[in-house]
């Protein structure tokens, strides 16, 4: 159970998250939304502790998150992995050894100075792209993948560090809607088979409408919606996103939509070629 | 109309009046500079009058005294060279030739250490990196200081604290190209993109672990081109730091101008020139073989 | 293949894993050549060190103390001579100047022989480049050492070892600024029928001369710090008050000319860097 109690965040002039509280239960698939400056990444960003929060606390089956220091924070950071809009992968090496980072925490300083990872974490590694369908590029430098094959590395090395919680910062907004798809039916997958608690900042409704047991909505700041999908009229949706709503709701635009389809459980490169072949099919 | 045309006359003619005077305390400074400069370092033309004859006599002292004749006559029966033979002028051909090795060696061992201690240090004081504030202006600091002593006055105390030997001299270059390095690998550190630093944030990596796997990657390539420009100025130095004897080819260098005046000087000078072109060229050929696939810096 | 952890994992599944993907598990081959390369390097440094006789630095702890006191305990402050030790900072400033200066206009003339568009004679322009890659392979140093030679101790050797190696830098620098340049501008002098060193004048001189001016400015810059060694072989400036200082066994004077030579060199570099500025920024519209 994820506490967060009155967080906020200020920044010179204005607060970026304001009083936020809320409670999410474990293996959660929680959505974020809101316009952007809404404060949604400054709200997972505070709760891996990438940025310090001003006010408020944060609590993990009652340790006080906001509290850590030295090791101890890193071990938090270990236990809730983080997916960035960028990926942030090591562009330089290899897909591998990018989805081995996630184990630093578990090594000293030495091993991890030279990249001594065991073969079970290896093994293990390989097993987590496999499940993300990118076994096949372990070898390759990380900057040669596209977009969507990036963030599923990175995906794999967020299963590596074995979390509880996945935050995931716009994980699709520079996607395209295909590979925006592949990537929120993985960390469904995770959601569903693994029972971590999935996070997700989120720009478009309808992903989050088809993915997320939850929905929250943020605006300037504090949260101004709580429930399941069914419960978000169109009105409130219209508030949430006030000028930026037109674009929010254009199924177009780095949407998962594509075919229609749920979301899948698993993932197959059969599911990608017929995601491809419905893609096309719109197209044409 | 008229009106017109003489304001814009009249505004013309400020202008050139302007630029003028701009000029002429321009030239009028510069002047000052120039006459108290000839001052100080009393650079009289008389002085000049006297010295350049001095020069070229000098010079025509040191030159090889070759007969094309006797050019390539071995040494003779009782292992004398001929005067005006090229095992003549280059008798001590050999002590150069370990000399010039000693001097390689000694720009080798010293931008090694120098490359070392400055990637240590460049990630702490990188803006971006550091740690703390006061981590990394005291690593900025500590790198001008390094940097900004010449590597010879460093070789000169050094060789009073050690004593006379190439180890003063290897110690002084390495301690001036740790601080040069550190300088642009700093710079290049803080032009790495942070998001894979980020990401190692993210799985629970440390500081350590942040540098390694999220910065290093990055900018290896620029590390490795910079180093081998520094080992081509620090072949450079290491010939030179001998003339306060800190060995390699420079003791020797030093000595044969300061004792003698005939063509022994051009016999090392050549070698020494020699030798800083071969590593130029060398170095270059590798940089563009290495790093210029990837990334030219 | 669903969710595992890590320690579920067996041999077993590893082994499966290492045979699917054994490059994965990283090749024994490229870890040897990593070994080996750390190997020979550590070696070498340890090997190079030694022939150097690394270990006189445990020897030498007496007088390096002797060293590091001096430098923080300065004695008889108010007798030391500020007024030798600041004209010999004016010297060297002094020297910087002539030299680059005088250096500047030799590079002048000579970069327009070295530059392939201006000097069309192949043989000709070989040999002064040539002749330029001696001076400049000669140290600024050994250059001092062999004027203090040809005209003994003093300034004059300075000036002359600066002249030397700036013109031979600059004249390079030069004549490179002349083959980059825009061709159009020249041919317009030259269809007016003006001769050849009107061409260079109206033609080549107000595209070339900003960039010229702004190397020389660093080239200033750079011969305050070299100049300032110039005089550990006796060719003038504040070095020659060093050594002396230094042989004296007066190592807190030492101390006390090499911090202000640095503060000296540390405000010529952002000077001239504001100048640059400045002047770059008003002649490159």
């Amino acid at each position: 159970m994820l506490k967060i109690d009155s967080l906020t965040k200020a920044f010179k002039d204005r607060k970026a998250v304001d009083g936020i509280s809320l409670a999410i239960p474990d293996g959660q698939m929680v959505g974020i939304i809101g316009r952007s400056g809404a404060g949604k990444s400054t709200l997972l960003r505070m709760v891996n502790r990438l940025a310090e929060p001003s006010e408020g606390r944060i609590e993990f089956d009652g340790r006080e998150i906001t509290a850590l220091k030295g090791r101890e924070l890193l071990h938090w950071r270990a236990t809730c992995a983080m997916v960035f809009q960028q990926f942030n992968l090591v562009g330089r090496l290899d897909v591998i050894t990018n989805v081995l980072t996630g184990r630093l925490y578990h090594h000293g300083l030495v091993a991890s100075l030279f990249q001594r990872f065991t073969a079970a974490e290896r093994a293990f590694a390989i097993r987590a792209l496999d499940r993300l369908g990118m076994a096949h590029t372990a070898l390759q430098q990380a900057d040669t993948l596209s977009g969507g094959q990036m963030q599923r590395v990175a995906i794999a090395r967020a299963l590596v560090q074995e979390p509880k919680i996945v935050l995931a910062d716009e994980p699709i907004a520079s996607l395209d809607p295909l590979n925006a798809k592949v990537v929120m039916d993985a960390l469904r997958t995770i959601n569903r088979e693994d029972g971590i608690t999935v996070i997700c900042n989120l720009h478009t409704l309808d992903t989050a409408r088809n993915y997320c047991d939850r929905i929250i909505g943020l605006a300037e700041g504090k949260i101004v919606f709580d429930g399941n999908p069914g419960q978000l009229t169109q009105r409130m949706a219209r508030e949430i996103y006030g000028a930026e709503a037109e674009e929010a709701f254009h199924e177009g635009m780095t949407s998962t939509t594509i075919g229609g389809e749920p979301a899948k459980a698993r993932l197959f490169e059969a599911d990608l070629k017929k995601s491809q072949a419905a893609a096309r099919a719109m197209a044409g | 109309m008229t009106s017109a045309i003489s304001t814009f006359e009249r505004h013309r003619a400020d202008l050139i009046r302007q630029r003028r005077t701009m000029n002429l305390v321009f030239i009028a400074g510069f002047l000052a500079v120039l006459a108290a400069s000839v001052y100080i370092s009393r650079f009289y033309p008389e002085r000049l009058a006297s010295g350049l004859p001095r020069i070229f006599d000098y010079f025509g002292t040191i030159m090889p005294n070759l007969k094309l004749d006797k050019l390539f006559l071995p040494r003779g029966e009782e292992g004398r060279a001929v005067p005006g033979s090229i095992t003549y002028w280059y008798a001590d051909f050999w002590l150069y030739v370990r000399l010039i090795g000693e001097t390689i060696l000694m720009a080798l061992t010293a931008t090694i250490l120098g490359a070392a201690a400055a990637l240590v240090l460049s990630f702490p004081a990188a803006r971006n990196l550091a740690p703390t504030r006061t981590i990394f202006w005291a690593a900025r600091r500590f790198l001008e200081i390094c940097r900004g002593i010449p590597e010879i006055l460093i070789a000169l105390i050094l060789v009073f604290a050690v004593g006379v030997g190439p180890l003063a001299g290897v110690i002084a270059i390495a301690i001036h190209t740790a601080g040069a390095l550190g300088k642009l690998f700093s710079e290049v550190n803080e032009n790495a993109s942070m998001r894979p630093v980020e990401g190692i944030r993210g799985v629970g990596g440390n500081w350590f672990e942040e540098m390694r796997y999220g910065v290093l990657p990055q900018v290896l390539p620029n590390f490795a081109s910079y180093t081998l420009l520094r080992f081509e100025i620090n072949v450079r130095a290491s010939s030179i730091v001998g003339f306060v004897g800190a060995g390699g080819i420079g003791m020797e260098l030093n000595r044969v101008i300061s004792l003698y005046s005939d063509d022994r000087v051009v016999a090392v000078l050549l070698l020494v020139v020699m030798l800083v072109t071969v590593i130029d060229l060398l170095s270059e050929r590798l940089r563009t073989h290495f790093i210029g696939k990837e990334n030219l810096a | 293949m669903s969710a595992a952890t890590l320690s579920a994992f067996d041999p077993a599944m590893v082994d499966e894993a290492r045979t699917a993907h054994p490059g994965a598990f990283g090749s024994p081959k490229r870890r040897a050549i990593g070994w080996t390369i750390a190997i020979v390097v550590l070696a070498y440094v340890a090997g190079s060190l030694w022939y150097f006789e690394v270990w006189k630095l445990a020897y030498a702890s007496d007088r390096a103390l002797r060293l590091i006191r001096a430098l923080f305990v300065w004695k008889d402050f108010s007798t030391w001579q500020f007024a030798n030790i600041y004209a010999g900072i004016a010297q060297t400033l002094a020297m910087a100047f002539l030299g680059t200066l005088l250096g500047s206009l030799a590079a002048l003339g000579i970069g327009f022989l070295a530059a392939r568009n201006t000097m069309r004679v192949t043989l000709f322009r070989q040999a002064v480049r040539r002749f330029l890659d001696v001076l400049r392979g000669v140290d600024q140093l050994v250059w001092g050492l062999v004027f203090v030679r040809a005209v003994g101790l003093g300034p004059l050797a300075g000036v002359l070892a600066i002249f030397v190696s700036d013109m031979g830098t600059l004249s390079k620098l030069y004549s490179e600024a002349i083959e980059n340049i825009d061709r159009k501008q020249v041919e317009g002098v030259r269809a007016t029928g003006a001769s050849p060193l009107k061409v260079v004048r109206y033609g080549y001189l107000p595209q070339v001369l900003p960039v010229f001016i702004s190397q020389s400015l660093y080239f200033f810059e750079s011969s305050t710090r070299s100049a300032t060694v110039l005089g550990i072989v006796g060719a003038g400036g504040i070095g020659m008050i060093i050594i002396e200082r230094f042989r004296a066994n007066l190592f807190d004077q030492v101390a006390f000319v090499v911090i202000n030579v640095l503060v000296c060199i540390f405000v010529i570099d952002w000077i001239s860097r504001k100048i640059r500025e400045r002047f770059i920024g008003e002649t490159a519209h």
